[in-house]
């Protein structure tokens, strides 16, 4: 019961955060919201018993990744005027709604579908360090060595990219 | 869920959550005391309430009262005034709660169930502390923008880009410690430093990880903004920096948030390297076994360290010119009769654990209440170290101090990590 109530209160949350990211106007205002949607999904995680991925969200996500977001905003000082016109912005919002209702009711339906089945952390230690630890580099070495090989190369290639703009300014 | 199921959980929750505020206080008072005493002055001691100074602590209370009762001002040109609102309570709130996950004592076994003693019983442990880490600087970062003010703005961005990247050596220096410790878990990072090398050395993070350890040290004094880092709010050129807009207890919650960041990350430090909770050269288990003689001795020797600290009183609480009756020497009877009292109460506890039945539960809490006061001393010790820094070590540039941390700290800490990997798999 206990369980169900933060279910709903993290996904409501984690709802809100998205609509406040699409139609606050002020960038620094989108972007708290969609860090109210990251802490929301890092609860979701633990009523998963997800331990380890809670805090990697806390710590990369809603951490790391929306800090360094907020400090680019900051860092260009955004004023009301610097802003783009937004004149259409109300058929937008309804055009939005009109083409997401039959998606929203065609998800509504399958989640009916779906069995019930109640929220318990499972314990054993799963979700634990040790265990995605073990799982990560036992049973899923090469998808995890690709993928960290996919970030080594995004990394250079962002290197790269602000190199050789420093060289053309000279 | 037994009673004292609930008793436990109001305890360590209470205690890490007021633990951190109570020494907010003590924090200041040292502050000050210690910039007294490394510059050759007295520090506060005018304050006083009937004549009783306290050494100074006064003066916090009557700080508190100024900051509490004056004026909240928001001024007009502030647009964003939720984020304003809100900027101090993120910082306070996440420093409050890192310290959550930091064991003060080792697991209490009472009645056949364990109790993790920290607040929240997670064994996340150092993840959660650099998950809220992170958390903290979003606080700055939103005072210094909301603020509209270019010296807010200067010091935000300040501060955010020199807690962002000294965050970097700061998690690698704590990648090359969970090769040795083998756990995220805080407790368990304790226990491991229970024990003895070659039979007669603590084993502590500070023996087996000295360069992490004056990475991680060096990262934390970075992360709370203290000086020789503290740029974000360098009077000389930007006033105040990210809180130059704050006024009364707005102002005051940035304040206590930097101190109980500063408490966080000493107990941080502590349990990492310097062997946490745990008593030198007595681990838990040693500890429960000789509890009797370990009272015994702190019984004897109680009163002696008391006579030689109300000589100290004496001596130091005196005018500086004769005066007739002075009014000091009277205050220092008052505080030595006042810890005699305390000495006296402390010597009848002694005495109850000494005819208690040893291994019971009595003398498992009396371990604990040893365990915390010696993690509590340890903090107390590390919170001077900040403060020795503060006052001797001049502020750095603010190129100097985006050097130390990508050209120095960070290959450091990325070299350490690969001397303690291969000493770790060449000795396993």
């Amino acid at each position: 019961m206990f369980a169900e109530g933060l279910f709903s209160a993290f996904s409501v949350l984690a709802v809100l955060g998205a609509l406040g990211l699409i139609l606050f106007r002020h960038p620094m205002q989108g972007a708290m919201s969609l860090v109210v949607t990251m802490i929301s999904l890092a609860g979701l995680y633990t009523l998963l018993s997800a331990k380890l991925i809670f805090v990697l969200q806390l710590i990369v996500y809603a951490g790391a990744i929306m800090s360094l977001i907020l400090f680019i905003i900051m860092f260009l000082n955004i004023q009301p005027e610097d802003l783009p016109e937004e004149t259409g912005r109300f058929y937008y919002f309804i055009g939005g709604i009109v083409i997401l209702i039959p998606i929203a009711s065609f998800l509504i339906k399958i989640m009916k579908s779906l069995p019930g089945t109640e929220a318990t952390i499972v314990g054993n230690g799963f979700g634990g360090v040790k265990e995605v630890g073990l799982v990560l580099f036992q049973d899923w070495l090469l998808p995890f060595e690709i993928v960290s090989i996919l970030l080594l190369v995004s990394l250079v290639g962002s290197v790269v990219l602000a190199g050789s703009k420093r060289r053309l300014s000279k | 869920m037994s009673l004292l199921d609930y008793l436990m959980i109001a305890i360590r929750v209470a205690f890490s959550a007021f633990i951190p505020l109570c020494f907010v206080a003590v924090c200041v008072w040292m502050e000050r005391r210690g910039a007294g005493f490394f510059q050759d002055r007295s520090g506060p001691n005018r304050a006083n309430i009937c004549g009783f100074r306290a050494a100074g602590i006064v003066q916090n209370l009557s700080d508190g009262l100024k900051l509490a009762f004056k004026e909240d001002m928001i001024s007009d040109h502030i647009k964003h005034k939720f984020f304003f609102v809100l900027a101090p309570i993120i910082v306070f709130f996440t420093a409050v709660v890192s310290f959550a996950v930091v064991p003060y004592a080792d697991t209490l076994v009472l009645g056949g169930k364990s109790y993790l003693m920290q607040g929240i019983p997670v064994d996340l442990g150092i993840l959660w502390f650099l998950a809220l880490a992170g958390f903290g600087v979003y606080g700055i970062i939103l005072a210094g923008w909301s603020s509209s003010n270019k010296y807010g703005i200067l010091g935000g961005l300040r501060s955010a880009a020199q807690v962002i990247s000294y965050e970097i050596p700061m998690g690698l220096a704590i990648v090359s410690l969970l090769v040795v410790y083998g756990t995220v878990n805080l407790n368990e990072i304790a226990q491991f430093q229970g024990k003895l090398l070659f039979g007669f050395i603590p084993l502590w993070g500070a023996i087996l990880q000295p360069l992490g350890m004056i990475i991680f040290i060096v990262a934390a004094f970075a992360e709370c903004n203290r000086t020789p880092f503290d740029l974000a709010e360098g009077e000389s050129e930007i006033v105040a920096g990210f809180h130059v807009e704050y006024s009364a207890m707005k102002f005051a919650v940035f304040f206590m948030g930097e101190y109980v960041a500063m408490f966080a990350s000493s107990a941080i430090i502590i349990t990492l390297f310097f062997g946490g909770y745990q008593v030198p050269f007595l681990s838990t288990d040693a500890l429960i076994s000789y509890a009797k003689p370990v009272a015994f001795l702190l019984m004897l020797s109680l009163p002696v360290i008391m006579y030689f600290f109300a000589g100290w009183i004496r001596r130091s609480n005196i005018s500086h010119y004769p005066r007739e009756n002075d009014p000091r020497v009277v205050e220092a009877n008052v505080y030595i009769k006042c810890f005699w009292g305390l000495i006296l109460l402390l010597e009848l506890i002694l005495l109850i654990i000494l005819f208690c039945k040893s291994g019971g539960s009595a003398t498992t809490i009396f371990v604990a209440l040893l365990q915390v006061c010696t993690f509590l001393l340890k903090v107390t010790m590390m919170i001077f170290v900040y403060i020795w820094v503060r006052w001797t070590i001049p502020r750095f540039r603010y190129d100097q101090l985006q050097k130390l941390g990508w050209q120095v700290l960070l290959p450091l800490a990325l070299l350490n990590i690969f001397i303690t990997s291969a000493v770790v798999v060449a000795l396993s």
